[in-house]
């Protein structure tokens, strides 16, 4: 916190593969700033003219920034956002780094349906997302967090399904998964902080508008 | 026994001591804001912490129940640390005080308890300033909170902060009039309490809502501004209910020129807060720098109905803690902290003319600490330095 906070919008972005896309996005409206980049070693980078700090984080931590308010809007997948379940505000949907959630299983054992999985092990980035998957079909799992290539878990005998997100699938051929159930679509979203959203209306709201022109286009 | 010493040294999780510091701070915002709360003829009320579940959960916004600390009385039955002070209020005023001649100015400043992930300024165990206006339905009792509130922003000091004023009405009468079904209506409050805009959309979008109606409700959360907003809004305004929304907003706007408070004051129909609870004008404080609300309140005239008795009522709660993370970000701390302005020692002999010395500055209004034992000069110079005092009283 502190005063040159009401003069700055700070823009929080991820690193990873929708960094390009958000950056893109962002330099239409022309919003960006010399060295903006998630290879950069500056954490924050900031155009002086425009007022704009950019801070990268790792993607779990977007939400994190954003809903205390050190930054004051964002980019996140719905998938991580579902997965935070952080009390930020959710302005527009940026249509870019395209996914779903589902859950596989291997190719191999699958089982005739979805209620033969009961009680079995499901690996998963998003242990919150899961359960209130397997939740509304009335199903109890065993859940194991993982940090990465969750597509491991079955294969070695970890677990019995995975539930992950999907861009084209082929990760999941190439380890002889097979996606056996939709959870839901994920596309990044632009999000906001609510108290910020309030104090900086003018600008988070044009902001948001001219996002929306562009991202409509396409 | 085996007892880990680190393990005892440890606080529940979401609990904080105040160290003599920040315990000084905090005394004094709240002598502030007990004193302003009087002056506007607000009288304090205490209630337990501890409270029936079943009481607690009869005044509830939705969903809080799981938030809150619960335990066993002798009789097995659940009791609950209460995690907000209206609803203690509410049973207070239908039981204790339900013949007293309305309406009813109350005012706390107590802790309240929420099982929560811990935030800013906020742990599980926090502090809440608030007042409750009961057996007032009409625009200047929601104007007099909505000012009482900002004036308690000023008086501790704040100076950087924005009230952002809604109507929760405005949108059910805007729902009610285009017809949609409960499903639908529903589905929309929740993306909107949630500030969910790419849900509204969609939902919107798949509705059978006539395109004007469909715009309208996809610019309900932009609607923000000063005055200009409610004639966009009265443009919006199709029906009874929501026309007497603005209407009732444009009257509270009249009565907070009048208590000179409007510049602290921007309007805006997104701020919602729980529909199942509030029923009228809604407001909430937003400083910069700081990701929630410092204060929040509004009408809310069908909670004391729960307890048996009618009575429409507006009120607010600020979060202290929050407050005094503002102040010290914008800078107004230092009047908060008490300036230690003596520091009487005395040499080997002297010990009586000391006491009568500190019970004089004492009675005087100076803030005196007395040494414990006779000290040479140079300790006492010593002491008076790191201890953080204007001046020395040397006796000898």
């Amino acid at each position: 916190m502190s005063a040159e906070n009401m003069e700055y919008l700070t823009v929080a972005l991820p690193k990873g593969k929708v960094f390009n896309k958000a950056a893109a996005l962002f330099e239409k409206i022309g919003y960006t700033a010399n060295g903006l980049s998630d290879k950069s070693r500056k954490l924050i980078i900031t155009n002086e003219e425009k007022k704009i700090r950019f801070i990268i984080t790792k993607t779990a931590d977007v939400p994190v920034y954003v809903e205390y308010g050190a930054a004051d809007i964002g980019v996140i997948g719905k998938d991580v956002l579902l997965e935070s379940a952080k009390d930020v505000y959710e302005l527009l949907d940026l249509k870019i780094a395209k996914c779903h959630l589902m859950m596989a299983v291997p190719q191999k054992f699958k089982r005739p349906q979805l209620s033969d999985y009961a009680n079995t092990r499901v690996a998963t980035k998003f242990p919150h997302i899961a359960a209130a998957f397997f939740n509304s079909k009335g199903m109890q799992m065993e859940y194991i967090k993982l940090h990465g290539s969750i597509e491991l878990g079955p294969i070695v005998g970890l677990s019995e399904s995975i539930v992950d997100i999907v861009e084209t699938g082929t990760t999941l051929r190439e380890n002889e998964l097979e996606e056996y159930a939709f959870i839901a679509d994920a596309t990044a979203r632009l999000i906001a902080n609510r108290a910020s959203f309030k104090i900086k209306f003018a600008r988070i709201s044009k902001l948001t508008e001219d996002l929306r022109k562009i991202v409509n286009k396409k | 026994m085996c007892r880990d010493k680190n393990f005892l040294l440890e606080v529940p999780y979401g609990m904080r001591d105040f160290l003599p510091r920040d315990a000084a701070i905090k005394r004094n915002v709240e002598t502030v804001l007990a004193e302003l709360f009087a002056k506007w003829g607000y009288n304090e009320v205490i209630t337990p912490a501890v409270e029936y579940l079943d009481t607690l959960a009869a005044g509830s916004k939705n969903n809080m129940e799981k938030h809150m600390f619960k335990f066993f009385d002798k009789n097995n039955r659940t009791l609950a640390l209460r995690n907000e002070m209206t609803t203690s209020i509410a049973r207070l005023v239908s039981s204790r005080m339900r013949l007293d001649n309305l309406p009813l100015k109350l005012s706390y400043i107590c802790k309240v308890y929420r099982y929560e992930q811990a935030q800013t300024g906020r742990q599980c165990e926090f502090y809440q300033a608030g007042v409750e206006l009961m057996g007032n339905s009409d625009p200047s009792g929601d104007a007099e909170v909505i000012a009482l509130a900002i004036k308690s922003m000023l008086q501790t000091g704040l100076r950087k902060f924005q009230v952002c004023i809604g109507q929760v009405q405005f949108i059910n009468g805007l729902m009610q009039k285009w017809n949609l079904t409960d499903n639908e209506q529903k589905n929309i409050r929740i993306a909107l309490e949630k500030h969910d805009l790419v849900k509204l959309a969609e939902i919107v979008e798949t509705s059978n809502l006539s395109s004007t109606a469909q715009e309208n409700l996809k610019q309900l959360p932009l609607l923000h501004g000063g005055e200009e907003i409610l004639t966009k809004a009265s443009a919006m305004a199709n029906n009874d209910e929501s026309i007497k929304a603005i209407n009732d907003l444009r009257t509270v706007y009249t009565f907070l020129k009048s208590y000179g408070v409007t510049d602290y004051v921007v309007f805006d129909l997104g701020v919602i807060r729980d529909f199942g609870y509030y029923t009228g004008t809604v407001f909430e404080i937003y400083v910069p720098g700081m990701g929630s609300p410092l204060c929040g309140g509004g009408r809310y005239d069908n909670l004391l109905e729960n307890f048996g008795k009618h009575l429409p009522a507006t009120g607010f709660a600020l979060g202290l803690e929050r407050l005094m993370l503002a102040l010290a970000d914008q800078g107004k701390i230092d009047n908060l902290i008490n300036s230690k302005e003596n520091y009487v020692a005395y040499a080997d002999g002297h010990i009586a003319e000391a006491i009568e010395k500190a019970l004089w500055l004492r009675a005087a209004g100076e803030i005196t600490e007395l040494a414990d034992k006779a000290q040479s000069f140079t300790e006492a110079e010593y002491y008076c330095q790191t201890k953080g005092y204007l001046n020395l009283v040397y006796l000898q």
